[in-house]
């Protein structure tokens, strides 16, 4: 027997907003979060801007940890909103990003000096990543065996897809879902430097992504993260919890094509969206809007644009296409879940958000991006994608809750 | 629809292949489809297309056109950097022997491996066994040891029952007989691994016994039994012993994410416990009997 799977709680971290009521709020009138870098002098990268997460005080230094955290809070407190914790036993699923590495402590470690405490010696040097996890487990009291994602770009949008899996085949009650990374350090930014990745548009950060632009010249980093309660729709309904959106199905599919570039036609893309509206049971037919990948990168939104087209067929043109990452950047392994959480805002209040600084589009990108402002658009399915660097790829169909 | 039979109970779970490759200088070309891939491959990449080439050979897979039907499901190890690179690198952006910003951003970068990004990314070891064999079907790619592989095994069969895939490729490599995996290890108390670190990477090819027996697969054992449970702990206050052992042997290398499917891939015929305790609060055990 497979399980319905409803979102009952969200919670979000990122560069437009530390909640998710002013995360909406800022999506929908189009703000972008990308700056000059403060959380450490780029001197003379090449990129030196990003979406930095506004964070009102100190953050340990692997701050995907902190944000992780926030985020569970936020998610897990919404859940209980009516009254009651979700039913049964709970794990946790989540998107991270590459460990942290801290440059000045490679001196400190030949001298072998080690930090006094056990905190302090486990993130002295490289902070596993998966210590989010078990921080998370921990606070919340989530006995179920958690998974952690690293599938790159793909990871938050796979975190959420496998904890549907879980809770639709009975294998576990509920989970808490998501996706948490920050690269604004010296390693990770000049890493996607020295690769050509990153926009070089410092003078004017916040037209900088430009997703589907003429003028796109690299995706712009972000960070932050977004997790989600999942559960069964029965006991959502029997506690008397917020359905926020249905995940009606998942896939994902390996390119299988190029380290760096996707299929020249995009068929991993293809394929993981294909496979979230096949498991869902409906057809291409049914989507009425999708939150892209759209990295604003010279390769990925043309490649994008073509999946598009072959999946939705003539309706390609009528189906509004909006991308998050024109506000808030490329938040890497929580990119997924960010955006499934701005997919369900958009859903639930039948809101097109804007895909901010396409004033010229490119001419291989031709499809209704829904320019520079929002557009109310009644949508019963949505459609959120993740395509990885390596050929991971992801997506995800959410349903409205009343449908 | 799917009309194809999905295992059940009268049709469960065979391993029709398995494949190891242990030690950390091998050479995977003969199984890249693009040669040209391997300026960008590190040593968890070499090992996991190394093991995922024999364990398809072994399933009378080689050179087959596995495309959407075929599934990945990968445990990796921590992120092994090379010294040489982060030497390099170190060397070229330090100042009066600190590290400098902006002798990073000139000096720094254009010393560093250009390939130091592909390198290190957990989902590169993913990407070149996909490619490498043409797999274009499902996936799970998690992280960071022993435990983990248990998550991506339980994916698999999950994958198979449903029918979403015909044949799931299940496996884990690390490459811990380096700088910063093996300084990982050393700052954890009490000690976390089970036994002195190796590298390698393991596969085992899964199907139902019915998709194994129509296409005359080898059936190499079967997956009798899994189960996995956790118990919460703060990473930041506690520490946790690891433990692990295949049958009542205690295993002599630690091979992180590698060490089920390599274990497997070892036993002589018969019936098989691996049982895990590890560092990370899993605790796990599968049963397997083979042919």
């Amino acid at each position: 027997m497979r399980h319905r799977v409803v979102v009952t709680g969200m919670g979000v971290v990122t560069p437009i907003g530390l909640d998710v009521r002013t995360f909406r709020d800022r999506l929908w009138s189009g703000v972008s979060g990308v700056g000059p870098i403060t959380l450490f002098d780029p001197a003379a990268l090449p990129t030196r801007i990003a979406a930095e997460v506004r964070w009102p005080d100190p953050l340990p230094r692997d701050r995907k940890i902190a944000f992780a955290l926030e985020a569970a809070r936020q998610a897990l407190e919404d859940a209980g909103a009516c009254g009651s914790r979700p039913r049964g036993d709970g794990g946790v699923s989540l998107g991270v990003g590459l460990e942290l590495f801290s440059m000045e402590d490679v001196a400190a470690a030949r001298a072998e000096t080690l930090p006094p405490t056990r905190a302090e010696r486990l993130t002295f040097l490289q902070t596993p990543s998966d210590l989010c996890v078990h921080a998370i487990a921990h606070r919340y009291a989530l006995p179920a065996p958690p998974l952690t994602h690293v599938s790159a770009c793909a990871a938050g949008t796979d975190a959420i897809g496998a904890a549907f899996r879980l809770v639709a085949d009975g294998r576990r009650r509920f989970m808490v879902a998501g996706g948490t990374d920050s690269m604004i350090n010296p390693l990770g930014v000049g890493g996607f430097c020295r690769i050509g990745a990153t926009s070089t548009a410092n003078a004017v950060p916040a037209r900088a992504s430009r997703p589907f632009d003429r003028a796109r010249d690299g995706f712009v980093l972000g960070e932050g993260a977004a997790l989600v309660v999942l559960e069964r729709r029965d006991d959502a309904r029997e506690r008397g919890a917020t359905v926020y959106a249905e995940i009606a199905g998942y896939g994902n599919a390996f390119d299988a094509h190029g380290i760096s570039e996707p299929h020249p036609e995009g068929r991993g893309a293809y394929q993981a969206m294909a496979r979230a509206l096949a498991d869902a049971g409906v057809s291409a037919d049914v989507v009425d809007c999708v939150n892209a990948h759209g990295t604003s990168t010279p390769k990925n939104d043309p490649v994008e644009t073509q999946a598009l087209k072959r999946l939705l067929g003539e309706r390609a043109y009528r189906v509004p296409v909006c991308a998050t990452k024109s506000m808030i950047g490329h938040l890497i392994s929580a990119a997924g879940a960010v955006e499934a959480v701005a997919a369900i805002l958009g859903l639930r209040e039948g809101i097109a958000h804007p895909t901010l600084n396409l004033d010229d589009p490119d001419p291989a990108c031709d499809l209704d991006y829904v320019p520079h402002k929002a557009r109310r658009h009644p949508q019963r399915y949505v459609l959120s994608s993740s395509f990885a660097f390596g050929g991971q790829n992801a997506a995800l169909l959410l349903r409205h809750a009343d449908a | 629809m799917d009309e194809r039979p999905h295992p059940t109970a009268d049709d469960p779970l065979v391993l029709t292949g398995l494949g190891v490759a242990l030690g950390a200088s091998c050479d995977p070309t003969p199984y890249l489809r693009q040669r040209k891939l391997r300026k960008f491959m590190g040593v968890q990449d070499d090992l996991a297309v190394i093991a995922a080439g024999r364990a398809l050979a072994s399933a009378g897979l080689a050179g087959a056109a596995l495309g959407e039907r075929v599934g990945l499901y990968l445990a990796v190890g921590y992120i092994p950097f090379d010294e040489s690179d982060l030497e390099t690198l170190h060397a070229a952006s330090c100042e009066d022997g600190r590290f400098s910003m902006p002798r990073f951003s000139t000096s720094g970068l254009a010393a560093a491996n250009p390939l130091l990004t592909f390198r290190c990314l957990p989902n590169m070891p993913a990407f070149h066994v996909s490619t490498a064999f043409d797999i274009q079907g499902p996936y799970v790619v998690t992280y960071p040891g022993a435990a983990q592989l248990y998550g991506a095994l339980e994916a698999a069969a999950a994958a198979l029952r449903s029918g979403e895939v015909e044949t799931a490729l299940v496996g884990g490599v690390a490459h811990q007989r380096n700088f910063l995996v093996e300084r990982h290890f050393a700052r954890i108390e009490p000690p976390a691994s089970a036994g002195p670190l190796g590298d390698g990477a393991g596969f085992l090819v899964l199907e139902s016994a019915s998709r194994a027996r129509a296409r005359g697969a080898p059936v190499h054992g079967r997956l009798l039994a899994c189960d996995v449970a956790y118990r919460p702990w703060d990473p930041f206050t506690e520490g946790i012993a690891a433990r692990e052992r295949f049958d009542e042997r205690a295993a002599d290398l630690d091979l992180g994410a590698a060490s089920l499917p390599v274990a497997v891939a070892a036993a002589a015929s018969g019936r098989h416990h691996h049982v895990l305790a590890s560092r990370d609060g899993f605790e796990a055990a599968s049963v397997w009997e083979r042919a």
